[in-house]
């Protein structure tokens, strides 16, 4: 449904997007993450045709992005999404619906539709003495009228309170139940997390890993171990060589350590000091420990000069273009 | 082909529906953006003074008579001169009994009537008894000004009398007729800017044409007569006569000829609107120049006729009206403008671009409904004023151009303090443009590069060809036009959201409508010639701006003496083309289109300069109209005026000399542009003035 290569995105000498490659697939949810200006909203305002290309194409539902006859197949959700406040709900979306062609009838029903999914009542209210939660239902519902084949949301939660976030996300979910193509970008990851079949890690302009949250997870995150104790570990040679800190915990004392084989030393050092090890437990990472691990890496610059000069992280997968048949993470 | 009609008709078709659609939504929020009790309020104001004014007109309490009864004159009501005071709506009589110099009033007519064996009696007093009047006023610059009028109002009334005479020959014993003679001679035969009809009128002015100074001086001597018989007897109302005498050309000659066949008056109407400005007592004294040298002393090199030292016949009450027609459009771009700017404020229109429609459809869409409001108060105005279709016709490219550069105005704006400044300046200019030309309507043809002379000619009820108004209409059109498309390049999600200044959104606008041009690539490859097209087709773009500049400049100038005008304007002309040519291919360099590299700088500059050469030669529609009869027209568009009757050798050398001149030129402003701002500012200058120093050997040898 989507399919981007090698796309490139500069302002004067500035980067925004190097070298993107990746794919969505019908019916699938794809997040892009990533710290702020690492190219998420560039990267998704490609998608829309809102900004072309430096170099590299950016093809959705079966037509060039510039291409507007695209843009009938395309629903998005800016991370801004002010309205036009002296308009009603309703008037709003009867209008986008219109410039898509749709039929009165027809868009009413779809109105209707994402507006009782979404809990918005207050149709006939000027759109400026409204919430922002509701403002940004009506910027949803708006992406809808055209009943897209793909949704590009930016953000789709940004600012919202915890009910309204967890009613927006559900309504992501569901949307994936209906066969639209989603690719969103958001910087909670328990979002990301929640909704996403598929994700990519952006940093510096460039996508850094990318892949199922599973397989991200297994690759960049490693299971860690804590062994509680009775009494601290001794300061056996064997120990000092392991990165494993000990705390108090309680009348316990906790040591993380990163293997099995480093649980056996830390056993041997406690029994050494005296004690027994009373319990051990694993902990898998979660997607905010990827990132972090991922984004705190260095990386080239961004600069006319930095790109010219330095190496591409993407440039060394062979499977860089194919995230589909791989998931592969390009570094 | 008929398939690809049928597709083009239904795309546009599609376009049509589309823009509607948007213009329908736009009026709506226009309408809705407007506190219904503010509008109310508005109505209301709107009717209340408009009553207020339509009642003051109606009952003559109020209208364009703006001196009415300004002075109070003590006239006896028996007196032959009660009805020649009465008549003048600026004096209000005063029974001479009530009568007291300096309190009830400015002047006092005093009749002495002689004697008489019938004794005083108490009716009217004949005419054919009054020996002697004496007009007393008080010493004051009022009393004077009152006493002149009380002449000018006898000499009216006079003249009224005359006219009512059954016997023609009787009344006017004298007849003389004005013929204008076409000049032949170059710019140096005279220094007028005005053209070269007026100086007969002067009298005695043999010296600078002899084009008719017999009439001249004929008129003259009857004029003395006239004079000294009656002090001067042109109606006040003979405006085109008054024009004849600051003279000047083709047109005016055909009305001079046609309205002067009585016309011992003609030079008492410049004589007598001198003398009446300086010395009102010497007001008779119409022997005197015609045109009074104000100004000249200062400049010091104009004889006669120089529009420094007239006193044209403005059209008043036309020109009035005509500004009219300008009121509304400063109203709607601000609102026009707020709504442009509306869009690019907190991304609001985001959501538009990701919609089928192209950036187009929605800029059309949205200023549909302002030029319609335009259309309409334009259409409502000349049907309240009395204009017709022509007056339509001129004002709607005004609207256009106030459109075109509010919409650029607002796509380069950052805030709406800064859209005020821009929508500001805006107005300020196109007002300017378009009324200061207008008020030489009657004047020299220079009025017409004004849209609004064409009001001001329609409220006259003057006809005016389809050259003219062609002339008068398709600059500020193309203008307009272009203005829009220049806006429309940056409006796309990269630009329209930026908050870059004004000067950069001026370059991103002229970059986006230019191809890259590499050092790197083959110097006739396909690709590179048509980038270089690109370039071409962008200068010549900017011609319509060119030539409203220029004739701006010439419309400005025009007030000047030559001495002054003429070398300012060929700077200022030269100035204007370079920054017109050079302008693009700085954007160009400054936003990586064009590779820094010296080939490509000379590269990009002959293609300018190129293509500013062939669109320039689409100035050739100022022959259109007889603008280069001017010496101020030829001096501004030498290149396309005064071309035939030369050998074909010749004319080569004509046409390639203007060519060879904007290539070198644009080079040079190119070879700055490459390397920067400050080398471009310096390059720009030094190709200014090598421009100026070609535009003086041509006006040299014109």
């Amino acid at each position: 449904m989507i399919e981007v290569s090698g796309v490139r995105k500069t302002y004067g000498d500035f980067a925004a997007v190097v070298d993107s490659d990746f794919a969505v697939d019908d019916g699938e949810v794809f997040g892009i993450v990533g710290p702020n200006g690492a190219g998420k909203t560039t990267t998704l305002k490609l998608l829309a045709g809102l900004v072309e290309p430096t170099a590299g194409s950016v093809t959705v539902a079966g037509f060039d992005a510039s291409d507007p006859e695209m843009r009938r197949h395309l629903g998005f959700l800016p991370e801004e999404s002010p309205l036009y406040e002296e308009m009603t709900a309703l008037s709003y979306l009867r209008f986008f619906a219109d410039l898509y062609d749709v039929d009165r009838e027809v868009a009413d029903e779809r109105i209707g539709a994402a507006l009782d999914r979404l809990g918005l009542d207050h149709r006939e209210r000027r759109l400026g003495d409204v919430s922002k939660g509701m403002q940004r239902k009506v910027a949803i519902a708006r992406s809808l009228v055209n009943d897209p084949d793909v949704l590009v949301y930016d953000e789709p939660a940004s600012g919202l309170d915890p009910v309204t976030t967890n009613s927006v996300l559900a309504f992501t979910r569901e949307l994936r139940e209906t066969g639209k193509t989603v690719v969103f970008s958001a910087h909670n990851l328990y979002h990301v997390e929640s909704v996403c079949d598929r994700v990519a890690v952006m940093n510096e302009g460039r996508i850094v890993a990318r892949g199922g949250v599973d397989e991200i997870r297994e690759r960049h995150g490693e299971t860690t171990y804590r062994v509680f104790s009775d009494v601290a570990p001794a300061e056996t040679p064997a120990l000092a060589g392991l990165d494993a800190p000990t705390e108090a915990v309680g009348d316990r004392h906790r040591t993380a350590v990163p293997d099995m084989d480093a649980v056996e030393t830390v056993r041997e050092a406690v029994a050494a000091a005296g004690g027994e090890v009373v319990d051990i437990r694993s902990r898998e990472p979660n997607l905010e420990d990827v990132f972090l691990d991922i984004v705190g890496r260095p990386m080239p610059g961004r600069y006319a000069g930095d790109l010219d000069a330095g190496g591409d992280p993407d440039s060394g997968g062979d499977d860089a273009t194919d995230d589909r048949r791989s998931t592969e993470v390009a570094e | 082909m008929i398939d690809r009609l049928r597709g083009g008709g239904a795309r546009a078709r599609v376009a049509l529906r589309r823009v509607l659609r948007v213009a329908r939504w736009e009026s709506s929020r226009a309408a809705g953006g407007v506190d219904r009790r503010t509008l109310a309020a508005a109505v209301a104001l709107v009717a209340v003074a408009g009553g207020v004014v339509g009642v003051g007109v109606a009952t003559g309490v109020a209208g364009f008579d703006v001196d009415r009864d300004v002075y109070r004159v003590g006239v006896d009501p028996a007196s032959p001169y009660a009805d020649a005071v009465a008549a003048d709506p600026s004096l209000r009589a005063v029974p001479a009994r009530e009568a007291a110099l300096g309190e009830t009033t400015d002047a006092t007519v005093i009749t002495v009537v002689a004697p008489s064996s019938d004794g005083p009696g108490d009716g009217p007093i004949a005419a054919a008894r009054v020996d002697e009047v004496v007009v007393r006023a008080t010493d004051t610059r009022k009393g004077a000004a009152a006493a002149a009028s009380v002449r000018e109002a006898i000499e009216a009334h006079n003249e009224r009398l005359m006219r009512a005479e059954p016997n023609e020959t009787a009344a006017f014993p004298l007849t003389v007729t004005l013929r204008y003679a076409e000049r032949s001679g170059g710019p140096a035969d005279g220094p007028t800017l005005g053209g070269s009809g007026g100086e007969s009128a002067t009298g005695g002015d043999g010296a600078t044409g002899g084009e008719s100074a017999t009439g001249g001086d004929d008129a003259t001597t009857a004029d003395g007569g006239s004079a000294a018989a009656d002090g001067g007897s042109d109606p006040a109302g003979d405006a085109t006569d008054g024009n004849s005498d600051a003279g000047d050309t083709a047109a005016d000659e055909t009305r001079d000829t046609a309205g002067d066949t009585v016309d011992s008056e003609t030079e008492d109407t410049a004589g007598d609107t001198a003398a009446d400005e300086d010395e009102p007592g010497e007001a008779t004294e119409a022997d005197g120049p015609a045109v009074p040298p104000v100004g000249s002393g200062v400049f010091g090199a104009d004889t006669t006729g120089s529009p420094s030292s007239i006193t044209p016949p403005f059209p008043f009450v036309s020109l009035l009206l005509a500004f009219a027609f300008l009121v509304p459009m400063n109203f709607l771009i601000q609102a026009y403008g707020s709504s442009i700017l509306d869009e690019r404020t907190n991304r609001r229109g985001e959501p538009l671009l990701v919609t089928p429609l192209s950036p187009a459809e929605i800029v059309a869409g949205k200023t549909l409904p302002y030029a319609v409001a335009a259309a309409a108060a334009t259409a409502l105005i000349a049907l309240a004023v009395g204009g017709g279709a022509l007056s339509v016709v001129g004002v709607l490219p005004v609207a256009a151009a106030f459109l075109g550069a509010t919409f650029v105005g607002a796509m380069f704006a950052r805030s709406f303090k800064e859209l005020t400044f821009l929508t500001v300046g805006v107005s300020v200019l196109v007002t300017t443009y378009a009324f200061v030309p207008a008020i030489f309507t009657n004047v020299t043809p220079v009025a017409l590069v004004s849209p609004l002379t064409l009001v001001v000619f329609d409220l006259q009820g003057e006809a005016v060809s389809a050259g003219q108004t062609l002339f008068s209409t398709a600059p500020m059109t193309l203008g307009a036009g272009l203005l829009f498309a220049l806006g429309l390049g940056v409006y796309r999600e990269e630009d329209l959201f930026s908050q870059k200044p004004v000067t950069r959104k001026l370059l991103d606008a002229l970059a986006v409508r230019l191809s890259p041009v590499t050092a790197s690539e083959a110097r006739l490859s396909r690709r590179r010639l048509r980038a270089l097209g690109s370039v071409a087709l962008l200068t010549g773009c900017a011609i319509p701006f060119v030539f409203v500049a220029e004739l701006l400049a010439v419309a400005v100038l025009f007030a000047l003496p030559v001495t002054v005008s003429v070398p300012v304007l060929l700077v200022t002309i030269a100035f204007v083309e370079e920054v017109a040519k050079s302008a693009g291919l700085y954007a160009g360099f400054e936003r990586g289109v064009f590779d820094r590299s010296d080939a490509v700088a000379v590269a990009v500059g002959v293609a300018s300069g190129t293509g500013f050469f062939l669109a320039e030669k689409a100035t050739a529609v100022v022959q259109v109209v007889g603008l280069t009869d001017l010496f101020l027209g030829r001096a501004a568009f030498a290149d396309v005026a005064g071309l035939s009757g030369h050998a074909p050798a010749a004319l080569a050398a004509l046409l390639a000399a203007p060519l060879v001149l904007h290539v070198v030129a644009t080079t040079v402003a190119a070879a700055g542009a490459v390397r920067g701002r400050t080398a471009y500012a310096v390059a720009l200058a030094l190709s200014t003035l090598v421009h100026a120093a070609y535009n003086v050997g041509v006006v040299s040898l014109g």
